[in-house]
């Protein structure tokens, strides 16, 4: 489950590059890879009619209405790769809409209104972070705890759904550009702008960056002897990594906001799972130490397809949704357990 | 150190300390606001009072608590519990809705019965899962936690089921022995599963699973069935609890039977001191637990504060007894103590030698 390739001199280059081309850790990602194909084919020969099914627009909308799960899912890759869990995010986003709603209506200005959105997922994280870094409680119970204080700050502040009226807030909902016409028509929103922009930034940070090393390398676990073999020190990686997951999830907060100008303190129920299914159907392993931020942006759309497909069936029903979820992604973690398997 | 100082550094050391002191506390805060709050009464034979009513709320959390505990005992976890729940109840409420003999005891017993198979069936379903095809618990039960809610709207078709079986209704609003009957089912089940996991090896059997899976396997524990068995009980009362949950207002409402119920129960067996990690379990302290998680949504309302703040003391609570518990705070402490000691005995040593 290491992350390193081991670099091997003796051995010509083209082996090394057919090695690394078929590495068993790229499988899982090449799993999701294969099921969002295979969803797609599926949608061509069902949906396909004259103007084909894998069109800009459809991969557009999937993008707007994915925008802030994408988001979170960036985030709760930190914290899963570390072999954590982050529970919070959903009540976050909750309460971040509902703190837009309300302080807009008070004449603060957006982009300080924005910021402190932001900031209130930074400190839940940092809570998290703190208890788990500091204190040694486990990730799953401190980010229960955190989830319970956010929705029960969100009740706080109110129970009604606050619709948020705020012209520039509006009108930055609003905003988009969009390219070509009709089937091929590519709308580009701000959130959409957004949650890419992250993912560049995340990707940066995970496979560029010292710290992303050292995020894979407590996820390995191993009693902090691989840290020490890359050379790297853990200090407070994994108090950060729940920072990071927090203000993705105050981002998300403000995307979901833009998407449905309103706040209620009962939105994101169950938004956390929906975060760590993409998450895992994006290839990551939920022990630590493996997986790929364009993995996740692969499970998110894979997610997000899952949707389209139960809808153009016309299984309108929430249920078969929620049937349809559960059994792709039984089949997903049987097919990852058996790629997967030959390598403990 | 002297015997009560001693006796003294035990108790505070137990793991059921600090809950306890949290239950003790908002017990003793309710009743001096409302002096009456600790005060039970008879009426034709039942108790009556606000403390009675913390047990009753507090039994269908225990049910689901009781099996979290063996398979969080496992070094696994069951996320499944809640829409385990919601499948239960559906398929008794369901099965009761389509008979004609639905006003008739033996009808009732059946519905439970099937429910309660359901809800094993799935528990194996799980167990199976996490045994055979060594999937992680977390995973491996989200599924059936995300596609169980869909299940338990499809067998209701999407509708609320609502019914009428005066005998079925008793298991939720009836008395026996003048307590309330879930408090009475969840005590049978608490003792059930105290004599199964405490009178055998079981219970030994599962810790050894949650310290090191590896090592009990060598050590011929069939760690396989064993954690088959944890999981499949798991769903068996999680079944149980969706019954007695539904029970008193007969309404299979699919969509938010035992929502987030899941997370209740693993908080009522992390505050009665089990870790998440595996190993030693207690299923006294899930008790303890149990009835702190319910005491705090009823220490809410006397207080007069609304209710939608309950979470609010949820996390307070939480946080509050996992640091307390946590044992880096512990080790920090006791390095004080050691550290006030020796300078004491340092400055006795120092203060004897002119003399």
């Amino acid at each position: 489950m290491t992350t390193l390739t081991s670099p091997t001199s003796t051995t010509p280059r083209w082996r090394t590059a057919l090695r690394r081309a078929t590495d068993r850790r790229y499988m899982p990602v090449a799993g999701s890879v294969l099921t969002l194909v295979l969803m797609l084919v599926v949608g061509e020969m069902r949906y396909g009619g004259s103007s084909g099914f894998l069109t800009p627009r459809l991969v557009s909308n999937l993008l707007v209405d994915n925008s802030y799960l994408l988001v979170l899912a960036i985030g709760m890759t930190f914290v899963i790769i570390t072999g954590g869990i982050d529970l919070s995010v959903g009540a976050v986003v909750a309460l971040t809409g509902l703190v837009i709603a309300t302080l807009l209506p008070m004449g603060l200005p957006l982009p300080v209104v924005l910021l402190v959105a932001v900031l209130i997922g930074s400190a839940m994280g940092l809570i998290i972070g703190v208890m788990v870094q500091v204190f040694d409680i486990q990730p799953f119970i401190a980010s229960l705890g955190v989830m319970f204080l956010a929705r029960g700050l969100a009740n706080v502040v109110s129970v009604n759904s606050l619709a948020i009226t705020d012209e520039g807030f509006a009108s930055l909902a609003a905003w988009n550009v969009t390219f070509g016409e009709k089937a091929n028509q590519f709308r580009l929103n701000a959130a959409m702008l957004v949650a890419l922009v992250l993912l560049i930034v995340g990707f940066y940070l995970l496979h560029y960056t010292r710290f992303g090393r050292t995020v894979y390398g407590v996820g390995v676990g191993d009693a902090g002897n691989a840290i020490d073999l890359m050379g790297l020190r853990a200090g407070r990686t994994v108090l950060w990594v729940y920072v990071i997951s927090g203000t993705c999830a105050g981002i998300a907060g403000i995307l979901f906001a833009l998407y449905t100008k309103s706040g209620y303190n009962l939105t994101g129920i169950g938004m956390e799972l929906d975060a760590i299914a993409a998450v895992v159907i994006g290839g990551t392993i939920l022990t630590g130490g493996g997986g790929y931020i364009l993995g996740t942006a692969v499970g998110v759309m894979v997610y997000g397809l899952i949707q389209v497909l139960i809808s153009r069936e016309g299984l309108g029903e929430a249920w078969w949704t929620k049937i349809f979820i559960g059994a792709v992604l039984l089949v997903f973690v049987i097919v990852q357990r058996f790629l997967t398997a030959r390598r403990r | 150190m002297t015997a009560p100082t001693e006796l003294a550094r035990r108790v505070v050391h137990h793991k059921l300390f600090w809950p306890v002191v949290a239950l003790l506390v908002l017990l003793l805060a309710a009743g001096v606001r409302s002096p009456g709050f600790l005060s039970v009464t008879v009426q034709d034979g039942h108790l009556f009072g606000q403390v009675i009513d913390i047990m009753r709320g507090a039994a269908t959390p225990l049910l689901l608590a009781l099996g979290m505990a063996l398979v969080i005992a496992t070094g696994g976890i069951d996320l499944s519990v809640g829409a385990v729940m919601a499948i239960s109840l559906a398929v008794s409420l369901q099965f009761l809705d389509n008979s004609a003999t639905a006003d008739q005891p033996s009808t009732a017993v059946v519905a439970v019965l099937l429910g309660v198979a359901v809800a094993l069936v799935l528990g194996a379903f799980n167990g199976f899962m996490v045994t055979v095809l060594g999937i992680q618990p977390f995973i491996a039960t989200m599924i059936l936690m995300v596609a169980g809610r869909g299940i338990a709207m499809l067998i209701t078709k999407g509708q609320i089921t609502t019914t009428t079986s005066p005998p079925f209704k008793t298991i939720g609003s009836g008395f026996f022995l003048g307590l309330p009957m879930p408090v009475i089912i969840a005590a049978v089940a608490f003792v059930v599963v105290v004599i199964v996991v405490r009178r055998t090896a079981l219970g030994m059997l599962l810790e050894s699973i949650g310290i090191n899976r590896e090592a009990a396997r060598l050590a011929g524990v069939r760690s396989r069935n064993v954690t088959w068995f944890a999981y499949a009980a798991s769903g068996l009362l999680a079944g149980l609890a969706g019954i007695v949950y539904g029970a008193p207002t007969m309404a299979a409402d699919a969509n938010n039977i035992g929502l987030m119920k899941e997370m209740d129960a693993i908080l009522c067996v992390v505050l009665g001191g089990t870790s998440l990690m595996g190993g030693k379990f207690y299923l006294g302290g899930t008790v303890v637990g149990a009835l702190i998680l319910t005491t705090i949504e009823r220490v809410v309302i006397i207080f007069h504060i609304p209710s939608q703040t309950t979470p609010l003391f949820k996390a307070i609570v939480i946080i509050a007894v996992c640091i307390a518990q946590s044992p880096v705070l512990l080790r920090r402490l006791d390095l004080r103590r050691l550290r006030r000691a020796s300078r004491r005995r340092a400055e006795l040593a120092s203060q004897e030698v002119p003399a």
